[in-house]
């Protein structure tokens, strides 16, 4: 039956993938008829579900047009029903190809299941205010500001617009440190010693001040301009955030910057602020931001005084005390930064 | 076949070796205006005609006239030196080798490897776009593409150099010793090489010689020629100057170049030389085939359809989606090649390579040497075996096969052993001439006693030689005790010998011959010829003591008596099949695999040789048979009933190809005999038009095209020609018919686990693409970068997917139908499905979570990581703050990546070996197959031991930018 109505219809419907049905057809038949069962399936399980529908929506309109007794028709209509369901032919039906998508289905809803619960897992078991390794991060990295996604101060005295940008953003980079709101928000703990704050692990910890006017006279206050309107610019240099990082004990991170590679005395003075030019060991530790909520990273503002002008000057910044690294060949930027100073006037 | 440009010189030589001359003229001129393409085309449709010349026709006077040459004198030397420089060497041009650069060319540059060409010409694309438009770039892609191209050209040499090894084994058969030829010049007898013989030479050959061209005879005593490896027939023809059949092949009064002399003298002109004669001309015809695809090259191909097909879609889904989400159009391609790139299974070529290459390899110790490595598979999936019958079903040796005497008709052992066993023996006593004669030697002197003995206990005295006439030998013997006198002894044509006796020998008496006796003779003569037996009837007489001891007996005038002997028995001699022949048969036949007869034999002995083989088995019936059961005429039995059918080449010369479609289609068990080799190359098409995968075994030059044209060739290592083995993709270098049947078994093995290898490999592709996709997507850290890729591709997971290769059968394979080349392909939907939608997914799911894991160990929880993408490859961004508030430089964080990407490795490492067992069986549970494959095991260590290796190793941060795991 449903040869013939297959070649009754195939001229008018001549789409490719159709004619290659047929072709299967007419192999599965004759030669090589007795192929495994698996073989036989395997092609059309792709091309199957949209391929009948469409198939039996053809067939409705056709005998619409055709306008067949309605008995014949509604026969007719059963056995394509049929067919659709079972194509014995084929050995492969929609409910088959449902059952596979019904499958697929499953099999993805369980698998989301899966990972689901194990990212749970995850969460439960990491805790939330500590690291579990924290060996990929043991000695702090370097990063200065004013930033501007890139290491070059190039800057004509003479004009603003140059140099602008870096006092805009240092501006904004210090507001967190204005005087007023480090003594609201911050506790003025001792200096010179770790500001270690037993208690629970989740309990919320105090951070110790950081004013914006230890920085003196890069802090803005007096010269809004950071120095850069002299060509004496203010750099700050802050290092970088390691929960539970400490610095030896009564031996606090010192910065001491040079001339990378050229002539040692190209920058001539760098005045320091604060002037010890160290990280406070009050700042220590670092508790992790969902408790240590407010914590005000400690910074350290060079000020080149007296750069040679006109000429790109390579500095290189580098943090001294023990345990920190600051020689690592691949990364520049732990224990040390390194950017050029090209000062025009 | 150069005819139209050699238009111009008007030679005998090319009037006559050519086709037929009437349509000569015409063939001409339609090739002269056809493109030089064309022509070639044309020029194999010629040759798949069947012979025509008429010099046999020809008396000696038009003969002499037509090559001018006087049958006496032969050419002048100087006249033969002319001809030879016009008509070139009597040699046949060997086929075009392929110079071994295009070879190895071809094993770069075809099939998958193109792929990969692809996949690394890409890489390179979208590494210049990066470095054009970008100051500082990774150079992943720069890698990759370098791997890629080193990867298919490892593979490329890999493989050349195994085909290479194949065909100096093959080079090794090239018989290099230059034959000689009697040629008589100006009167003179004189031996020259058989390269520098002309058309008109006069030729003397003797027994032994080979043909040195295609000779018609101009006198012959008692020559017989065997054209086995011609026309595939296994008994010596005689030869005579007299024009016995318009075809030129069945006349006695041609011999072809390159057949054998077994017995007797002759002198005959030549008529044709090199390329022209047929030999020649059936082996430029075979050079001159183009072959197919191996079905397992179409598969490959599907498969990379398939694979491009998926990675072309992701990759534009993945473009349009990166552009969506806003990236810029220059990453959108970077991402699109990436995408397409990660879908190249980078260790795929090597593995099937090697995979082909084990098989190859075993094969080749089971005296299967395959030529090519594609082929190892096409036996397996080989549905239709077309065998040559002569030197592959049998041994072609005459051996004896029955003897009827006293009435009964008595088997003899024609078993190999026994027949291999008497040939040493026979060749100790370097015995030459007739094979039946030798045949009959041989059994005397297995069963009965040394012949030499008898010889000389027995002189001969006189002896009539047989001849055609005659159809009889006589020999007159002293008697053993010599006061007996002489004994006369006779063999011949059984109805010949009859007719001589009046007498026959029962249980050692004599009897008078009587009605009863004939028609038992009548009725054994019948039965054994219907086997296809060759029958000698044997009588002998005791000559009266009127002959005493140094009577003159005259052979001419014949002056003793010649009648009145008495008759003794039949002896029949077949050429028997091998003794594997049999079984390998019916086990083809289990294996769902259609076993053809096509030879060049008389119908009667090919069916009998069919029917001891097993090709036409027990309880079939031709419709010959059917007619002769029920008595009724062969045109009123229904062609349907019969499933056996022998098709004459006659019958098969006037058929068109919808009938034999229809021969093909409806008979089962099909012999065809007395084809020509073009007949041959027409069967092995009709099979092939019908879908089948056509396997043509054979020995002779008669076979040569219809090997190069079957999808796979199987040459005869010890008794093939150097044209068939040429012509050949498999040689079997035993010539057992049985080593079929472990082809095919490897065959269909090596597609099953072929199967499994590439569901392995295909599987760790879904792993590897995602964390790209994710990246684009997700905006997170590369999950798995182009490195780890490489070590799971090309490292870890390569042995275990070669381990693969030697997974034992799941069922007996032996058993299955061959596989259908048009729906069961080696990739298909399922395979896809299973390897990339299920499987695929699993161990996705377990990278992600393994590199979720450790990103949130090491402080960035998974949530943060969504969209951190620009940030977290800024390079200039040195104060990333992960989830705890800490802040980390670029290259800690990549540090962080890294081990990420290497715990991401591990986690595959880690599901590809469930993923090993899952691809180890397809059907079988993983209990009822078992853990027997011990490469498997070492591949489970060795891919472990590399990943911990990988990771664990100082210096690998550095050299692959891979961390230890915690």
């Amino acid at each position: 039956m449903r040869r013939q109505l297959r070649s009754r219809r195939a001229p008018a419907f001549p789409y490719g993938y159709r004619y290659r049905l047929d072709d299967q057809g007419e192999e599965n038949q004759n030669y090589l008829a007795d192929e495994e069962e698996e073989a036989a399936e395997e092609a059309p399980v792709m091309m199957a579900p949209d391929l009948e529908e469409e198939e039996e929506k053809e067939e409705e309109e056709e005998e619409k047009s055709q306008g067949q007794p309605i008995g014949n028709a509604w026969r007719q209509k059963l056995q394509i029903m049929v067919k659709y369901l079972w194509d014995p032919e084929r050995r492969m039906s929609l409910a088959q190809t449902g059952l596979i998508l019904f499958i697929y289905f499953f099999f993805y809803a369980s698998l989301a299941a899966v990972i689901t619960l194990c990212m749970y897992m995850l969460f439960v078991t990491i805790s939330p205010c500590m690291l579990t390794f924290t060996e990929r991060a043991t000695t702090p990295g370097v990063m200065i500001r004013p930033f501007a996604h890139s290491l070059n101060f190039n800057f004509n005295v003479s004009e603003p617009d140059t140099w602008q940008h870096y006092v805009i953003s240092l501006n904004g980079f210090l507001q967190g440190y204005n005087d007023s709101l480090q003594e609201e928000m911050n506790v003025d703990c001792p200096p010179g010693q770790y500001f270690i704050q037993d208690g629970n692990e989740d309990e919320d910890k105090k951070a110790c001040q950081f004013k914006r006017s230890f920085l003196k006279n890069c802090s803005g206050l007096e010269d809004p301009t950071f120095g850069y309107s002299t060509g004496q610019p203010c750099i700050l240099l802050k290092m970088n955030r390691i929960a539970g990082f400490l610095p030896e004990l009564g031996d606090p991170v010192k910065v001491s910057c040079k001339v990378q590679r050229g002539d040692e005395n190209d920058i001539r003075a760098i005045n320091y602020y604060p002037e010890s030019a160290s990280f406070d060991l009050r700042y220590y530790p670092y508790y992790g931001k969902l408790t240590h909520v407010n914590y005000t990273s400690p910074l350290v503002a060079m000020h080149f005084t007296d750069v040679v002008k006109n000429q790109a000057v390579p500095v290189q910044c580098q943090l001294k005390g023990k345990g920190i690294i600051n020689d690592v060949i691949n990364d520049r930027f732990v224990g040390r930064v390194i950017f050029t100073l090209n000062i025009e006037t | 076949m150069e005819h139209g440009g050699k238009r111009g010189k008007v030679s005998p030589h090319d009037r006559h070796a050519g086709p037929r001359p009437e349509r000569q003229p015409n063939l001409r001129n339609t090739e002269k205006m056809e493109v030089k393409g064309k022509k070639k085309k044309k020029d194999i449709d010629e040759l798949k005609k069947e012979v025509v010349m008429d010099d046999h026709k020809l008396t000696l006077e038009e003969l002499s006239t037509k090559y001018s040459v006087s049958l006496t004198q032969g050419h002048s030397p100087e006249k033969a030196k002319e001809i030879l420089i016009r008509d070139g060497h009597n040699t046949l041009t060997p086929p075009k080798t392929t110079p071994e650069w295009i070879k190895f060319c071809k094993q770069l540059f075809t099939g998958f490897s193109l792929l990969l060409w692809i996949g690394s010409i890409l890489c390179f694309v979208a590494y210049s776009i990066q470095v054009y438009f970008h100051e500082k770039t990774a150079k992943d892609n720069l890698y990759l593409g370098i791997v890629l191209a080193v990867v298919v050209g490892i593979t490329g040499c890999f493989s050349y150099y195994q085909e290479a090894k194949s065909s100096k084994i093959m080079e090794s058969f090239k018989n290099m010793v230059p034959q000689q030829a009697l040629v008589i010049r100006g009167g003179k007898k004189m031996q020259i090489d058989v390269q520098d013989v002309v058309v008109g030479d006069l030729v003397e050959v003797k027994a032994g010689d080979r043909i040195p061209a295609d000779l018609r005879l101009i006198s012959a005593q008692g020559c017989k020629v065997d054209n086995s490896s011609l026309t595939g027939e296994s008994e010596p023809q005689s030869r005579s100057p007299d024009f016995t059949h318009e075809n030129p092949l069945e006349t006695k009064n041609i011999c072809f170049f390159s057949t054998n002399c077994v017995e007797g003298t002759a002198r005959g002109v030549v008529i044709a030389t090199g390329d022209y004669t047929v030999m020649g001309r059936i082996a430029s015809l075979a050079s001159g085939l183009k072959t197919g695809k191996t079905p397992i090259g179409v598969e490959i191909e599907h498969f990379i359809h398939l694979i491009t097909g998926v990675a072309v879609f992701l990759g534009v889904t993945f473009f349009v989606l990166s552009l969506v989400l806003g990236y810029g159009w220059l990453e959108a391609v970077i991402f699109l090649i990436g995408i397409i790139v990660a879908n190249v299974p980078e260790g795929l070529l090597a593995t099937v390579t090697v995979c082909l290459t084990l098989t190859a390899k075993r094969m080749a110790r089971k005296n299967c040497l395959v030529k090519n490595l594609e082929a190892v598979e096409t036996l397996g999936s080989t549905s239709t075996i077309c065998s040559d019958k002569t030197g592959t079903l049998t041994q072609n040796r005459m051996t004896v096969a029955h003897l009827w005497f006293d009435g009964t008709v008595h088997n003899a052992d024609t078993s190999e052993e026994y027949t291999v066993q008497s040939q040493r023996r026979q060749e100790k006593r370097e015995t030459t001439g007739d094979a039946s004669e030798s045949a009959l030697l041989k059994f005397v002197e297995q069963s009965f006693s040394s012949v030499k003995e008898m010889r000389e206990k027995n002189p001969k005295v006189a002896e009539i030689p047989f001849n055609s006439t005659n159809k009889y030998q006589l020999s007159i013997h002293c008697s053993e005790d010599s006061s007996q006198g002489h004994m006369l002894l006779m063999k011949g044509a059984p109805e010949r010998i009859l007719e001589f006796c009046s007498t026959f020998l029962l249980h050692g008496q004599e009897f008078p011959m009587d009605d009863e006796m004939k028609n038992a003779f009548q009725d054994a003569y019948s039965e054994l010829g219907g086997l296809g037996e060759r029958v000698l009837g044997f009588c002998f007489l005791k000559l009266p003591s009127s002959f005493p001891a140094g009577f003159p007996f005259n052979t001419d005038e014949i002056n003793f008596p010649m009648s009145n002997l008495c008759f003794v028995g039949l002896i029949s001699m077949i050429d028997p099949p091998r003794a594997a022949v049999p079984s390998a048969v019916s086990k083809c036949r289990s294996a769902g695999i259609k076993v053809i007869m096509v030879t060049g034999d008389h119908p009667i002995t090919a069916k009998a040789i069919a029917k001891g083989v097993g090709i036409i088995s027990e309880g079939t019936e031709t419709a010959e048979d059917i007619s002769a059961r029920l008595g009724i005429p062969v045109s009123q039995v229904n062609p349907r009933s019969a499933k056996a059918i022998v098709v004459h080449g006659l019958e098969l010369k006037d058929m068109n190809s919808e009938q034999l479609k229809e021969i093909l289609q409806n008979h089962t068990e099909i012999v065809f005999a007395r084809t020509s080799p073009q007949q041959k190359l027409i069967i092995v098409e009709g099979c092939q038009k019908l879908g089948a995968i056509v396997a043509v075994t054979g020995d002779g030059v008669n076979d040569s095209p219809a090997l190069k044209k079957a999808d796979i060739g199987i040459a005869m290592g010890i008794t093939g020609s150097d044209v068939s083995k040429q012509a050949a993709d498999m040689i079997l270098l035993d010539d057992n018919f049985a080593s079929i049947v472990t082809g095919v078994e490897e065959g269909r093995l090596i597609f099953d686990n072929l199967k499994k290898s590439i569901a392995y490999t295909l599987t760790s592709n879904i792993p590897e693409i995602t964390p790209f996709l994710l990246f684009i997507i997700l905006g997170i850290p590369l999950p798995l970068g182009t490195i780890t890729i490489l070590c799971i591709d090309l490292g870890t997971d390569m042995i275990p997917a070669i381990s693969l290769a030697y997974e034992t059968p799941e069922s007996d394979i032996m058993q299955r139908h061959p596989r259908n080349p048009k729906t069961d392909n080696l990739v298909n939907h399922r395979l896809i499905g299973m390897a990339y939608g299920q499987i695929g997914m699993i161990q996705a799911v377990a990278g992600f979570f393994t590199y979720f894991v450790v990103m949130a160990e090491n402080g960035f929880k998974p949530l943060d990581l969504l969209g951190i993408r620009l940030n977290w490859d800024n390079h200039f961004l040195n104060n990333l703050e992960d989830s705890y508030g800490q802040q980390w430089t670029y290259e800690q964080r990549k540090v962080v990546e890294f081990t990420c990407q290497t715990a991401f490795f591990v986690s595959i490492v880690v599901v590809q070996w469930a993923d090993l067992l899952i691809c180890k069986t397809r059907r079988n549970s993983f209990f009822t197959q078992g853990m027997k494959n011990k490469i498997l095991i070492f591949g489970l260590l060795e891919e472990t031991l590399l990943a911990i290796f990988l990771s664990y190793t100082p210096g690998m941060d550095i050299a692959l930018r891979m961390y230890p795991l915690r």
